[in-house]
């Protein structure tokens, strides 16, 4: 095992300084440059597995060598560690790092990082000032005696080392540490140069690598692919919206799903196409198993789920569409102009009950929404996502129900827009209108009272005037310009964009991001507040940052695990995805096959999505919010669905309406075991496309063995059960 | 003395292929947690009753005010009159020939009326009449609460109040946190079933707490994970059941590598946390091959299929060898802005026909004071209406009803009396109950009994010692009584 001490550290890290080649990615950079971050080394006492660390706060400014590390540390103080082998970026803080500590007991601890300072001039040896206690407060203080004690920076955790704390006689005595991460796992062994990077990028970006995605990313580069995305039509020529037109609230008979006086539907797709989420779900899968424009597709996939409407509610395949639109339209947009059109869009107005709001019988969900879920949260937030507390440590409310209340009455009188009037183009008498956006349908409606918004530091406008004695057209014009005085008070309100940079991170990269990169994206959003395509450079932001980029990732809490619509377009993307036949497209028709996982698209539970963005996964202390859908029962339906997918795969059902089927392909696998039968070759490929090279040598023995046991002649098994274990396994379900 | 943790396993019934143990010894720093509160409470006997308790959360805020109204006329406190004046313009009010009547002894026995959706049914005779049979209780005007709060206080900003006041997310968890000063990462059922798991389910195949619903915070613990399986549609045998395992030695051999794979590769704290829960279903699956069916029919809703699924694993409790479980199920929609009146009606009959299924399956299985099923619910509803006519709803409040069925004492309003001298709160906006003000105050209930104290009575009744209470309960020092009575006595 390898411990760093003084005397040996310029040796160290000499050749670790040659290989840095990554720092602030210089625009227009062509991508075979290094993604990769160096892996942070945390300093030992000489000779030995302990850290090196001092009571803080530390006298710096000399030759840290000559420190002397007390025998132990005391429970809830504040001590110093010393970390080398890290290149900051201009303003990178002691926010970009993490420091974790496991007792006996394996209790992971997230000790707060307070502060960071080079202890040089050179800028090699950085000292982090860190409380002794749990973040979080899930455990209560770390129990006296012995920890292992990590730095993790950019996703990546730097050599183990025990630290004594609560000194005493009885303390735990812990083996020493036997992870060692203080050189980079690179796993330039198999695949081609990065190609571990590009197919996380791909994971993070698309609905799923597949070989001729990586090809093409191989190519062009990931800044090429993404200017490529940016640029792409959408829906993709393939696969069009579905279109089907408004129809009746009431169910004709004719088009109802039931047999009425022994006719059934003339049609028996009638109900399912337009008074169910069928067709819309379908196409969805379609765009994401097949569709070119996969950036534009995932954003507003994660949009989705902050903007949450849903199937169990909208009656109509039409309304839906509607409302995705809006979604895939501003998904790289402008924030500001996303929060308007979600607003007056009629399947949100219905979901929400925005449009039965008026001043005679206010409701307050919509009001409630767009502030609580949508936008600025609970809570104030710094600028890094982090919460910010009063006096008291408590967190300080961003607003109260006074103001849900003034919103509710800025936002009464809005309906769907059924007048004869150019602004309602697709209204169609008796059925309604769904897709134009909403409009003052009745000025009597609408509240002219005077209100009060939101009030915040840097707040300008915090209240819209009542308009006394106005009638008519002067109602309508004051409640279109108290709508826009209301979003313009919501979006510039400070926690908007660390609210929304870290759920769009959370969805894209990882669950639980560090500050700073929360940080360095909500400033990206900031400086783009008036640019009509914010969000692209939020969301290219986002994939390009230090956190999300490398080869590996070794942070023990770095990732996210695949949301069960991810794990199926992933697998199947990966896989060849065809009808059930394989002589067509798969219909995409996959609802009972996801449900039991907890997770049908279109279908969210309630506006709440399918999971919220704050879960602390139980018997842990890290916010991983895709595990609030893993449960005893549904880690066993995960494993039934890959069974069902890659054994046998989806077959025509005329019942629940599979008309094509789904299958995978595994033609290119069965070709690579049969033409080397140790299994090794398919190995390394599998390792490459679906656990980006970092397969641990277990993991593949353990695979290998259990395929080897399928007779050489039937390769496809072999395939399929390789394909099997990795997708079951736990290493795949969680991507990192 | 220090029990090795292998032996604590086995004797937990834990136990474990040898393949899937050796990774436990990364993740099971939970399992030796409970191994040192076995060997602490070792004097402690096992219970010789079955008990269990059933948690039904009526999920989005249900319209307690509309589940619950006074039908008498007496001026003395709130009557009918006044309900009516205030809801039915808006097209809300309840007929008052329609709601099902009962005393209340703690009400001087003025009669209230439950919502007509609790009465009979085409499944069952629905809740209603267990009111009649002293199985049925009400616990009046609970909400979340940091401190006793009057209306003073609720306008006092130094006085500690629930954070996330009104939002629902954050006042659901609550009620299943039991604590509403700061967010906590268990509930009180997980709490509950930390301190008791090794005194009461020694040797249990099963952990104690059981969710029909899904990952939820109330079920889990700092040392418990909870079993979360699927509704009755599906058979227990094949809940946690991984298909494409007939036995032969080829499917075995493809067993063998999943299982092996779950001990690899833990350092990520990710992939521990995934396969530890694997592990955990894989383990449990061998225990729930074999059930009996239960007798009673059950409505095929969603309710009724979580509720019928609760049933059959209390008919199985012999066998896996429990004495106190704990149940976590849910009915969504309660969140009703809009068209409250059919969907209030839908709601409250599937709930009620569930439940009452559930506790006749119980009279069935000689458990009808042993089980008790209980409500929780985000916050209750504003009394002011939303909207109007057919689209009327309500909005989002703050104290609410619960209603409690199997081992309570006397049907009775339970609850701490409030400005009116009883647990019922008075019906004006801007009343001395209305946490709102003005002229715009739309009539939300300030709890006169929190969540802790509804919570404790219940965990007292299930077996918690005084003296665990605040383990469970940090805040319930906060509340002067920490039994309300209706589960036995004071």
């Amino acid at each position: 095992m390898k411990v760093i001490h003084f005397d040996r550290l310029p040796l160290i890290l000499s050749p670790i300084l040659a290989a840095i080649i990554f720092l602030a990615i210089p625009a227009g950079a062509q991508d075979d440059q290094n993604p990769n971050s160096p892996t942070p080394v945390l300093l030992s006492t000489e000779d030995s597995t302990r850290v090196l660390a001092v009571n803080a706060p530390a006298r710096l400014g000399r030759d840290v060598k000559s420190l002397k590390s007390p025998a132990s540390f005391s429970q809830n103080g504040k001590a110093v560690l010393f970390v080398t082998n890290v290149r900051l970026m201009k303003g990178e803080d002691h926010t970009a790092f993490r420091i974790y500590a496991e007792d006996g007991l394996q209790h992971l601890y997230r000790f707060p990082v307070v502060g960071l300072e080079a202890t040089d001039k050179t800028g090699e040896v950085f000292a982090i000032t860190f409380e002794v206690r749990d973040e979080l407060g899930v455990w209560d203080v770390p129990p006296r005696g012995e920890v292992y004690v990590s730095v993790a920076w950019r996703g990546l955790e730097s050599n183990r080392l025990i630290m004594t704390l609560g000194g005493g006689s009885d303390k735990t005595m812990l083996p020493a540490p036997s992870r060692e991460s203080a050189t980079s796992p690179m796993p330039e062994n198999v695949g081609d140069r990065y190609s571990g990077d590009r197919i996380r990028f791909l994971e993070q970006a698309t609905f799923g690598p597949s070989p001729a995605l990586d090809l093409r990313v191989r190519r062009i580069g990931i800044r090429g692919w993404l200017a490529e995305q940016f640029d792409m039509q959408y829906p993709s020529a393939g696969t069009p919206y579905p279109n089907f037109p408004l129809r009746p609230t009431t169910l004709p008979s004719n088009c109802n799903g039931q047999i009425d006086n022994g006719e059934p539907d003339p049609d028996p797709f009638c109900y399912s196409n337009h008074y169910t989420q069928y067709p819309v779900q379908n196409w969805f899968y379609k765009e994401a198993f097949y569709g070119d424009a996969q950036l534009r597709h995932r954003v507003a996939w994660a949009l989705g789920q902050i903007w949450v409407i849903s199937g169990v509610d909208i009656q109509q395949s039409s309304h839906m569409v509607a409302y995705h639109k809006i979604l895939s339209r501003n998904a790289f947009g402008n924030w500001r102009n996303l929060m308007k059109e979600m607003t007056l869009n009629p399947g949100m107005g219905d979901y929400l009950d925005m449009r039965e709001s008026t001043r005679f019988y206010k409701n307050e969900n919509f009001a409630r929404e767009v502030l609580q879920l949508f936008n600025v949260g609970l809570v104030m937030l710094n600028p890094d996502g982090t919460v910010q507390t009063d006096g008291q440590n408590n967190p300080i409310p961003t607003y109260n129900q006074t103001t849900v209340g003034n919103f509710t009455l800025l936002l009464t009188g809005w309906n769907l827009c059924e007048a004869t009037l150019a602004q309602c183009p697709n209204r169609s008498p008796g059925s309604p209108n769904f897709i134009d956006p909403m409009i003052i349908t009745n000025p009597d409606n609408h509240d002219i009272s005077a209100k009060t918004l939101l009030t915040y530091p840097g707040s300008t406008t915090t209240n819209v005037p009542a308009c006394d004695g106005c009638t008519g057209t002067a109602v309508t014009t004051y409640a279109n310009n108290s709508l826009n005085q209301g979003l313009d008070n919501i979006y510039n309100h400070p926690n908007v964009a660390p609210f929304i940079s870290k759920f769009l991170i959370e969805h894209l990269v990882t669950g639980d991001p560090t500050p700073a990169y929360v940080g360095r994206i909500s400033a990206v959003f900031n400086a783009n507040r008036t640019n009509p395509t914010q969000l692209k450079e939020v969301v290219k932001a986002i994939l390009l940052d230090p956190e999300a980029r490398g080869d590996v990732k070794t942070e023990p809490r770095y990732g996210k695990l695949r949301e069960p619509v991810l794990l199926a377009t992933n697998l199947a993307r990966q896989f060849d995805v065809r009808s059930f036949d394989r002589t067509a497209q798969s219909d995409g028709v996959l609802t009972a096959e996801t449900s039991p996982m907890g997770q049908v698209a279109f279908m969210a539970p309630s506006v709440f999505n399918y999971y919220p963005p704050e879960y602390i996964v139980p018997g842990t202390t890290f916010n991983g919010p895709e595990f609030n859908l893993f449960t005893t029962g549904t880690s066993i339906s995960r494993l039934n669905f890959v069974n069902a997918l890659v054994f046998n795969g989806v077959p025509l059902n005329a019942e629940r309406r599979v008309t094509a089927g789904t299958s995978l392909g595994f033609d290119d696998l069965q070709s690579i075991i049969a033409a080397d039968p140790t299994g090794n070759d398919m190995m390394d490929v599998l390792n490459i496309r679906m656990m980006h090279g970092t397969m641990s040598p277990q993991m593949r023995a353990t695979i290998l063995n259990a395929v080897l046991t399928v007779p050489a002649s039937d390769p496809l098994l072999r395939a399929k059960r390789a394909v099997y274990l990795i997708a079951t396994s736990s290493q795949y379900q969680v991507q990192r | 003395m220090k029990k090795d943790r292998r032996e604590f396993l086995k004797r937990s019934g834990c136990a474990l292929g040898m393949t899937a143990l050796a990774s436990q010894f990364r993740h099971f720093g939970l399992m030796s947690a409970l191994a040192q509160k076995a060997e602490d409470e070792s004097t402690s006997a096992v219970p010789s009753d079955y008990r269990a308790l059933v948690c039904v959360f009526l999920n989005g805020g249900n319209d307690g005010n509309n589940t619950v109204v006074p039908l008498h006329s007496s001026t003395s406190v709130s009557n009918f009159a006044q309900y009516f004046a205030l809801r039915n313009p808006y097209g809300l009010a309840l007929a008052q020939n329609t709601l099902l009547p009962f005393g209340v002894p703690r009400m001087g026995n003025l009669t209230y009326g439950f919502h007509p959706a609790l009465g009979a049914g085409p499944y069952s005779n629905g809740l209603y009449e267990l009111w009649g049979q002293n199985r049925m209780a009400v616990v009046a005007n609970v909400g979340s609460l940091v401190r006793p709060t009057t209306k003073a206080q609720v306008l006092d900003f130094a006085h500690p109040k629930p954070y996330g006041l009104y939002s629902h997310l954050d006042q659901a968890v609550q009620f299943q946190t039991a604590r509403s000063d700061r967010q906590i990462f268990s509930g009180w059922g997980g709490r509950l079933a930390d301190q008791r798991t090794a005194s009461d389910n020694p040797g249990a195949l099963v952990p104690m707490i059981t969710s029909i619903a899904g990952a939820q915070l109330f079920t889990a613990g700092q040392t418990t994970l909870p079993m979360a399986i699927s509704s009755a549609t599906t058979g227990l045998d094949q809940v946690l059941n991984p298909r494409g395992y007939d036995g032969s030695p080829d499917s075995q051999a493809q067993l063998a590598a999943l299982n092996a794979l779950r001990s690899q590769d833990l350092s990520s704290e990710l992939i521990r946390a995934a396969s530890h829960v694997t592990d955990q279903a894989i383990t449990l699956n061998s225990s729930l091959q074999s059930y009996q069916e239960i007798s009673v029919q059950f409505p095929p809703t969603g309710i009724g299929n979580q509720l019928k699924q609760v049933a059959r694993l209390i008919k199985k409790r012999t066998d896996l060898n429990v004495h106190r479980q704990i149940f976590f199920v849910q009915i969504n929609g309660f969140d009703t802005h809009r068209q409250q009146v059919s969907t209030h009606n839908s709601l409250l009959s599937q709930t009620s026909q569930a439940m009452r299924c559930f506790y006749d399956e119980m009279v069935a299985q000689g458990l009808a004071d042993k089980v008790t099923q209980f409500t929780i619910s985000d916050f209750g509803r504003t009394l002011n209406p939303a909207g109007t006519s057919t689209a009327v709803g309500s909005d989002h409040a703050w104290g609410n009803h619960h209603i409690v069925v199997g081992g309570v004492s006397t049907a009775d309003f339970y609850g701490i009396n409030g400005t009116n001298g009883t647990p019922f709160p008075t019906f004006t906006y801007d009343g001395p109950d209305d946490a709102d003000t003005g002229i715009g105050a739309r009539g939300r209930w300030i709890p006169t009994t929190s969540v802790e104290q509804y919570a404790a009575t219940l965990a007292r009744w299930f077996g918690l010692p005084d003296a665990s209470l605040a383990a469970v309960f940090p805040n319930i020092g906060n509340f002067p009584i920490s039994n309300l009575g209706f589960m036995g006595a004071a």
